[in-house]
C-alpha cells in the first residue's frame, strides 16, 4: 500500500509518500498552483506514482495540508458574509475588545470587520447566563430577516446570539429558517462551531468560519474530484489546525479548522521525528520566505491554544501554539533614522523576492546577505532550479552598507546577526511564556531557512542542541503520514466544581461524549486504534483565564464523573495552578467553565528509514569555499552534500551541508554528528 | 568574555540592545504568570524596565503608555535616599509625590543589579559594580482608603486614595523582610492578593537581575556601558531626526476639563467651565520644550497629575506623532523638556488626589497633539474621545457585594488620511472590556445594548470615529453606580475644517418614565432600583477636512451602514441636494 502527504505551500507542493511493503520513502517537488492549489496537488499524485511505479488502486491513504484558509483571510477574499445576532448587540464585532492594535502608532487600524454593517441583522430573543429564554425567539423578527437577507442574497451567514453556548435552540431555529431559505448560502451557528462562552471570540470564530467556508468547500470539492480523476480510490483527509487529521465532511462544517493546517503538519512531523531521535522537548523552527513559526513541544506534545487570532481576529477552536515572526529569507533589511539596522518585518516575498534571484528585486534581504557570506551556494539555488544573481545581491546590500557608513561584508554579516536574534527573540518568547527554561530544549530546525540560522539562534538562546532533519523542506508533508485522526468536542459547562453540580456535569460530558463516539464510528478507519481522552478548563471563581486539567479515564470510560471525580480535578487544578503560576489557593471556589473530548483514530507510525554508517566526511565533501561566521569572519570551509552522509559521521564547524531544499551552517564552535536517521544533531559551544 | 574590546560594533550594539528589551519582555512575561490578581494577569496592568548604573531608563517593556518612563523617579529617589543598599537588596514604593509611580495603586519595586569584576572573580570579595536597576510597575487591585478599588475619583485628598508607602527596603540576599509586606497586606481588602503580586513583582526583578548579569557576563561590562550609551543616542538621534521635520517655532494649544458637578455646570449648561490645560510646544532644531504655562489650579478631586504621569503622557504624543517607533529610554527623555507650574493640575502640590488622574492625562495627551497639528497638519488627528469613561456598578448579590468596574472606549480622531476607528480606547490606556457573558453570569446585572451611536464621529473629509452606547440593566436591589469621565460638557475638537464629535453622557432609564441625565461624569452613590437602565454614552470623535469634501461614495457606505444618519448625510454632507456631485 502507498501511503500519501501533500502538503502545499506558497511556492512548492510537496509530496512523500511511504510504500508500506518496503517501508521506502519516496518524495517529489513541484512548484504550487496558485489560483488552484488541487491542480498541483493531482498533478503530485500523478508525479509520485510514477516514481513509485505503483496502480493509483495501491494508495490507502492520502493526507493533504493547505492554506486555502489562511489565504482566504489574509487576501480578503472570503464569502460576503452575512451575521445574524441579538438586538441591542450588533455591534459586538465591531467593537470587539475596544483595544487599538499599536500602542503608538496612530495611522494603525483594528483588523476590518469581515461583515459590513449593512448586512447585520438582528432579531428580538435573550437568554441569559444560565440559559433561559428570557426574551422568546421573535418569529415576527425571523421572518423579517430571512426576506431580507433572500434579498441581499450573502454567500455565507452566521448566527450568533448570546449565551449560546447555554442553549443554542433559538440559534437553531434560524440557521433552519435561513437554510430552508438560502440553499445555495453557507450557513453555521456560533454554538456549533465553538460552544464556548465569551461572545466576541466565539461570533469572531463563526463569522470567520462562514467567511472562509464556500472558498473552502469549492477547494475540496475541486480537490476530491480531481484526486477521483487520479484513479486513487481513497478520499483526502485534510490536517486541522490543532495537528489532527479531519474529514472532508468535518473540514465543510468547520473549516475554520484549517487555518493553521500547513504549519501544524510540521510541527507534528518534528515531533515525530526528533522522538525516533531520542528529544521529547522541543522547539521547532520553521523559517521560510515571509516568516518563521516556532511552537514548543513538550514530553512529545506541541502545545494547545484557543486564544489564537488570524489577522486580529480572534479564532476560538484548538490550534497548536504556533507563534509566527515575520522574520524570513525575504525579509528586507533597511538602516533607521537613527542610524540602526533592521530586519523585516517588511519581505521582498518570492515576487520580486530577493535581489539575488535575479527577477528585478532591489531590496535588500536576508538571503542577499547570505550569498554574499557564503552561506548559500554563490552559483544556484534548488540545487540548480534558479541561477544566483550575485551582482544584484551585492548592489542591494550596499544600499544599507552606505547608511551604516560600513563594508559590504560587515552590512552582509550585520542582516545575519540582526535576523538571529529577532528569531531567537521569538524562541524566547514561546518557552517563557510557556514557564519553560528553553536550556533544556532542542531546537528542531526545517523549512527554506531553518537550517542556516538555526545555530546561531540556539547560540543566542542558550540552546546547546540543533537537530536538522534529513529533509527539511519537505517536513511538513512526512507530518501527514504520522498524524492521527482527530477531532476536539468542547462544551461550555460553567458550573462550580462540586459533587453536587454531578448531574448538571454529567449531561454535558454524555452528550459530548455521544458525539465524540459517534464521530469516531463515521470516521475511524476500519480496525484502527481508536481512543477518546478529555480534558476541564477550571479556574477559580471569577478568574478570567483558565487551566486545563486532564479529565480521570474512568469519567471519560464511564460518560459519568462519580463519587469523588470532581474533588479529584480540584485537586489537580490547585496542582496545576501551583506548577503554573507558583502558588494555588486552597480554600477558594473553584470553576470548571469547558469540559473537552478529543476522539483520536491513530495512524501506524512508520519508523523512519535509517542511513547506511560510515565516518569518513569525506566521502560527502563536495568543495570548500569562503564562508562569513559572526565571531570570526571569512573562513575557508568544507562543503558537504548531504545525501553522501553517513551515520556515526562527525562534522566539525566550520562546515556547510548542502541539499537541494536547504542548506545548513555549522559554525566554527559547533560539531554535527549524523545519527542513525540522517539527522544532524548538532552540538553548539556556549559562550 | 570573548569581547573585550570597549567601543563594540554597531550590530554588536543593537544585539545588546534587542537582548535588553527582551529580558523586559520577559521580566513582564514572569510578572504576568505569578501575579494573582487578575487586573495584572489579565489585563496588563504593569510594565516592567531595566535601568543603567546612571538610573537612565535603557529598556521597557510597557503595556500601557501611562507606565513609560514612569520608573524613572523610582530609582532617582533610590540614589537620592539614605537607606544603604548592598547587593541582594529590593525596595519598594508607592507614593506618586516620592517615585512611586502615578497613583497610589501602582506598586513599583526595584533591584540593583551588581557585577564583580574580573579583578574581583566570580566569588570574589566585595560587592562588585553596580551596574543598572531591574524595576517593575503593577497596579494592584486594592490598596486601602476609604472605598474598595481604592481607586474613588472624588476624594479631596491623597489620604483618602489609600497606603502611602515610602521608599522601603522589600528584600535582602537573605530573602523578603516580611514586616513591609505584612504592613500593606494588613491594609488592603485583599490582602491574599497583595501578597502573591508583591511576590510576583519580586519574582519579576530578580529575573531582571539574573539575566541584566548574563549579559554583563557574556559582552563584558565595559562594552555593556558603552552599548547602553550608543543605545541612549540612537533614540536621541532618532528623535532628532523626527523633529528636523517640525518647522522650529513654538505651538500654543489649549483645552478645558469638564467642571465638577458644583461649579453649576451640571449637564454642560452654559456656566462656569472647568480647569483649562495649556501648553507651548517650542521646537528648536533637535530640542523640544514643553511648558504648561497657562494651566489651571490642581483640583479638589483625584484628576490631579503628578510629574511621572505627565512625564509619560507627553512622550507618549511625541513618539505617536513624530516617530512611533523611537525605542523608549533615557536618550529619548533627555531631549524633552517639561516646565509645568506648581499648584496646577499638571503639577500639584502634595497631598492632592490623583488617582483618577488618567482623564487629564488624556485631556494633556489632546493638547499637546493640537499644538503639534499647528506644526504637522499633515499628520496630526482630529481629537479623540480623549477620556477613560470609568464606570461602577455595586450592590448585593447572593454571595455578598460585589463591585463590577468597567471602562468604556470611544471613537478615535480623524486620521488626516482615513477615518477615526470606532470603539477604541486611545493615548494613554488600552484596556479591555469585560465579556457580557461573563459580567451577566457573575453580576445581577443584564447588558441590554452593546452598540455604536450613529452620527457620534465628527463630521469631515475623514469622518471621526463613533462612540459606544451601553445599555445596563439592574435586576438586583440596593446597586449604586460610581464613574468618573470626561469630554460631557466639552467635545473633541475637529481639524481642518472637520467637525467636533458627540459628548459622552450617563442616562438613567432613557426612554422610560423618570429619564434623568445625570449631572456630568464624576459621580459616585447613585442609587439603582431593580429594574433601572443606566445608560453608558462615550463620546465620538473629531473629523478631519471639510465635510463637503468627502467622497460621496464612502458618505453613502456610512449610509447604509448605518454610521450616519440620512439626516446627517443630507444636512452635513449635502448627499441628496441637487449639487451632491455623486446624485445621478
Amino acid at each position: 500500500m502507498l501511503r500519501i502527504g501533500i502538503d502545499v505551500g506558497g511556492t512548492f507542493t510537496d509530496v512523500t509518500a511511504l510504500d508500506t511493503a518496503d517501508g521506502r520513502f519516496h518524495i517529489h517537488k513541484l512548484p504550487s498552483t496558485t489560483e488552484d492549489q488541487s491542480v498541483a496537488v493531482a498533478e503530485g499524485v500523478r508525479a509520485i506514482l510514477r516514481r513509485t511505479g505503483a496502480a493509483p488502486g495501491d494508495v490507502g491513504y492520502l493526507g493533504h495540508g493547505t492554506t486555502v484558509a489562511t489565504n482566504t483571510v489574509l487576501e480578503s477574499d472570503g464569502a460576503r458574509t452575512a451575521l445574524v445576532t441579538t438586538a441591542g448587540l450588533r455591534d459586538v464585532l465591531e467593537i470587539g475588545r475596544q483595544q487599538r492594535p499599536d500602542l503608538y502608532d496612530l495611522d494603525a487600524d483594528k483588523a476590518p470587520g469581515l461583515v459590513p454593517r449593512s448586512l447585520v441583522h438582528t432579531v428580538a430573543e435573550r437568554m441569559t447566563a444560565q440559559g433561559t429564554a428570557l426574551v422568546p425567539l421573535s418569529e415576527e423578527d425571523a421572518d423579517a430577516v430571512v426576506d431580507r437577507l433572500r434579498t441581499a442574497d450573502p454567500e455565507a451567514v452566521a448566527v450568533c446570539f448570546l449565551h449560546s453556548y447555554r442553549d443554542d435552540a433559538h440559534e437553531r431555529e434560524v440557521v433552519e429558517r435561513l437554510r430552508a431559505a438560502l440553499p445555495e448560502a453557507y450557513v453555521c451557528a456560533s454554538a456549533d462551531v465553538a460552544p464556548v462562552f465569551r461572545e466576541f471570540e466565539r461570533f469572531s470564530t463563526a463569522v470567520v468560519n462562514a467567511y472562509v467556508g464556500p472558498r473552502i468547500n469549492r477547494y475540496m470539492s475541486r480537490l476530491a474530484e480531481r484526486i477521483k480523476a487520479t484513479g486513487v480510490p481513497v478520499r483526502p483527509k485534510v490536517i486541522g489546525s490543532s495537528g489532527g487529521m479531519m474529514s472532508l465532511e468535518s473540514v465543510a462544517r468547520y473549516p475554520v479548522s484549517t487555518l493553521l493546517s500547513g504549519p501544524s503538519a510540521g510541527v507534528v512531523a518534528a515531533s515525530h521525528v526528533a522522538g525516533q531521535a531520542g528529544f521529547g522537548n522541543l522547539i521547532t523552527f520553521d523559517m521560510g520566505g515571509t516568516s518563521t513559526d516556532v511552537c514548543l513541544v513538550r514530553d512529545g506534545q506541541a502545545l494547545v491554544s484557543t486564544q489564537r487570532r488570524i489577522n486580529g481576529r480572534p479564532v476560538r477552536t484548538p490550534s497548536l501554539d504556533i507563534h509566527t515572526v515575520g522574520a524570513g529569507g525575504g525579509s528586507i533589511a533597511r538602516v533607521d533614522p537613527g542610524g540602526a539596522l533592521e530586519v523585516g518585518p517588511a519581505s521582498a516575498g518570492s515576487q520580486p523576492g530577493p535581489a539575488a534571484y535575479g527577477r528585478g528585486g532591489d531590496q535588500p534581504t536576508v538571503t542577499d546577505a547570505n550569498v554574499l557570506r557564503g552561506r548559500l551556494n554563490p552559483q544556484y539555488f534548488l540545487g540548480g532550479a534558479l541561477a544566483v544573481d550575485h551582482e544584484a545581491a551585492g548592489r542591494a546590500v550596499d544600499r544599507v552598507a552606505e547608511a551604516m557608513a560600513a563594508g559590504r561584508e560587515m552590512a552582509a554579516r550585520g542582516i545575519g546577526r540582526i535576523a538571529s536574534v529577532n528569531m531567537a527573540g521569538a524562541v524566547r518568547k514561546v518557552s517563557v511564556e510557556a514557564g519553560e527554561d528553553p536550556r533544556g530544549y532542542v531546537l528542531v530546525a526545517f523549512g527554506g531557512a531553518g537550517p542556516l540560522h538555526a545555530v546561531e539562534v540556539a547560540r543566542e538562546v542558550g540552546m546547546s542542541t540543533v537537530v536538522v532533519p534529513p529533509n527539511p523542506g519537505t517536513l511538513c508533508a512526512l507530518g501527514l503520514l504520522v498524524t492521527d485522526i482527530r477531532a476536539e468536542f468542547a462544551r461550555a459547562v460553567l458550573a462550580q466544581a462540586d459533587e453536587r453540580n454531578a448531574e448538571k456535569l454529567d449531561e454535558v460530558l454524555r452528550e459530548a461524549h455521544d458525539s465524540a463516539r459517534g464521530w469516531l464510528a463515521a470516521e475511524a478507519p476500519p480496525g484502527a486504534e481508536t481512543r477518546v481522552t478529555g480534558e476541564a478548563r477550571m479556574r477559580y471563581a471569577r478568574q478570567n483565564f483558565e487551566l486545563s486539567v486532564p479529565l480521570p479515564e474512568r469519567v471519560i470510560d464511564t460518560a459519568r464523573f462519580g463519587s469523588g471525580a470532581v474533588a479529584e480535578m480540584v485537586a489537580s487544578f490547585h496542582e496545576q495552578h501551583t506548577k503554573s503560576y507558583g502558588y494555588a489557593h486552597a480554600d477558594a471556589r473553584v470553576q470548571i467553565v469547558e469540559i473537552q473530548l478529543t476522539a483520536a483514530a491513530v495512524v501506524d507510525k512508520p519508523d523512519l528509514p535509517s542511513v547506511e554508517a560510515g565516518s569518513d566526511p569525506d566521502e560527502a565533501l563536495v568543495g570548500r569555499r569562503e564562508v562569513d561566521f559572526d565571531e570570526t569572519g571569512p573562513l575557508d570551509t568544507p562543503v558537504y552534500e548531504r545525501a553522501g552522509l553517513r551515520a556515526g559521521t562527525e562534522l566539525p564547524g566550520p562546515a556547510i551541508v548542502e541539499q537541494l531544499d536547504t542548506t545548513t551552517v555549522i559554525t566554527p564552535d559547533a560539531t554535527a554528528l549524523v545519527d542513525a536517521y540522517g539527522n544532524l544533531i548538532i552540538e553548539v559551544e556556549q559562550r | 568574555m570573548r569581547n573585550q574590546t570597549h567601543t563594540p560594533d554597531p550590530i554588536t550594539v543593537q544585539v545588546i540592545g534587542a537582548s535588553l528589551v527582551t529580558i523586559a519582555e520577559e521580566m513582564g512575561a514572569v510578572l504576568r504568570r505569578a501575579s494573582y490578581s487578575t487586573n495584572i494577569k489579565e489585563r496588563s496592568d504593569c510594565s516592567t524596565a531595566l535601568f543603567d548604573a546612571q538610573g537612565k531608563l535603557v529598556a521597557q517593556a510597557e503595556n500601557m503608555p501611562i507606565h513609560m518612563g514612569s520608573m524613572t523617579g523610582l530609582i532617582d529617589a533610590l540614589r537620592a535616599s539614605e537607606l544603604s543598599v548592598r547587593p541582594g537588596d529590593v525596595f519598594l514604593t508607592n507614593d506618586p509625590y516620592r517615585g512611586g509611580g502615578t497613583h497610589l495603586p501602582d506598586l513599583t519595586m526595584v533591584k540593583p543589579v551588581y557585577v564583580r569584576g574580573e579583578a574581583e572573580g566570580p566569588d570574589g570579595e566585595g560587592d562588585g559594580e553596580l551596574v543598572g536597576y531591574s524595576a517593575n510597575i503593577a497596579h494592584h487591585s486594592d490598596i486601602g482608603g476609604r472605598v474598595p478599588g481604592s481607586n474613588a475619583g472624588d476624594s479631596d485628598s491623597l489620604f483618602q486614595e489609600g497606603l502611602r508607602i515610602p521608599l522601603v527596603r522589600f528584600a535582602t540576599a537573605d530573602g523578603v523582610e516580611q514586616a513591609p509586606l505584612a504592613f500593606v497586606e494588613l491594609n488592603s481588602r485583599l490582602p491574599h492578593e497583595r501578597r502573591g503580586d508583591m511576590l510576583a513583582q519580586l519574582a519579576s526583578v530578580e529575573v531582571g537581575e539574573r539575566q541584566l548579569r548574563e549579559v554583563h557576563r557574556r559582552y563584558g561590562t565595559k562594552t555593556v556601558h558603552a552599548a547602553t550609551a550608543h543605545l541612549l543616542d540612537h533614540s536621541a538621534k532618532r528623535l532628532a531626526a523626527a523633529l528636523h521635520e517640525v518647522p522650529d517655532g513654538t505651538y500654543r494649544f489649549s483645552d478645558l476639563m469638564d467642571p465638577a458637578p458644583d461649579d453649576g455646570a451640571a449637564t454642560g449648561a452654559d456656566s462656569g467651565s472647568g480647569t483649562r490645560i495649556e501648553v507651548a510646544v517650542t521646537v528648536d532644531g533637535d530640542r523640544v520644550a514643553l511648558d504648561f504655562a497657562g494651566t489651571g489650579p490642581q483640583a479638589p478631586v483625584g484628576i490631579n497629575v503628578v510629574r511621572p504621569a505627565l512625564e509619560a503622557t507627553v512622550y507618549y504624543a511625541l513618539k505617536a506623532v513624530l516617530d512611533p517607533g523611537i525605542p523608549p529610554n533615557g536618550g529619548f527623555f533627555d531631549a524633552v523638556g517639561i516646565t509645568a507650574p506648581e499648584g496646577s493640575i499638571v503639577n500639584p502640590r502634595e497631598p492632592a488626589p490623583v488617582t483618577a488622574r488618567t482623564d487629564t492625562c488624556q485631556r494633556v495627551a489632546d493638547v499637546v497633539l493640537g499644538a503639534l497639528a499647528a506644526a504637522l497638519p499633515d499628520r496630526v488627528p482630529a481629537a479623540s474621545h480623549s477620556t477613560v469613561t470609568y464606570v461602577t456598578f455595586s450592590g448585593e448579590h447572593e454571595d455578598g457585594f460585589f463591585v463590577y468596574p468597567e471602562v468604556v472606549a470611544g471613537g478615535g480622531g480623524a486620521r488626516t488620511t482615513k477615518d477615526g476607528m470606532d470603539a477604541v480606547q486611545v493615548h494613554i490606556t488600552n484596556s479591555s472590556n469585560l465579556p457580557i457573558e461573563a459580567l451577566e453570569q457573575e453580576y445581577p446585572l443584564l447588558v441590554d445594548t452593546y452598540e455604536l451611536i450613529p452620527d457620534s464621529g465628527g463630521a469631515g473629509t475623514h469622518r471621526g470615529g463613533l462612540g459606544v452606547r451601553r445599555d445596563v440593566r439592574v435586576l438586583g436591589d440596593g446597586a449604586e453606580f460610581s464613574a468618573h469621565a470626561d469630554r460631557q460638557a466639552t467635545r473633541p475638537w475637529g481639524l481642518s475644517g472637520g467637525l467636533d464629535g458627540s459628548p459622552g453622557r450617563f442616562v438613567v432609564n432613557p426612554g422610560r418614565d423618570g429619564e434623568r441625565q445625570l449631572p456630568g461624569g464624576r459621580l459616585s452613590g447613585v442609587r439603582l432600583r431593580r429594574g433601572d437602565v443606566l445608560r453608558v454614552e462615550s463620546p465620538g470623535s473629531g473629523g478631519f477636512g471639510e465635510p463637503a469634501a468627502r467622497d460621496p461614495e464612502q458618505v453613502r457606505e456610512d449610509l447604509r451602514n448605518e454610521r450616519i444618519t440620512a439626516r446627517a448625510a443630507h444636512d452635513l454632507y449635502g448627499l441628496g441636494r441637487a449639487s451632491d456631485p455623486g446624485r445621478q
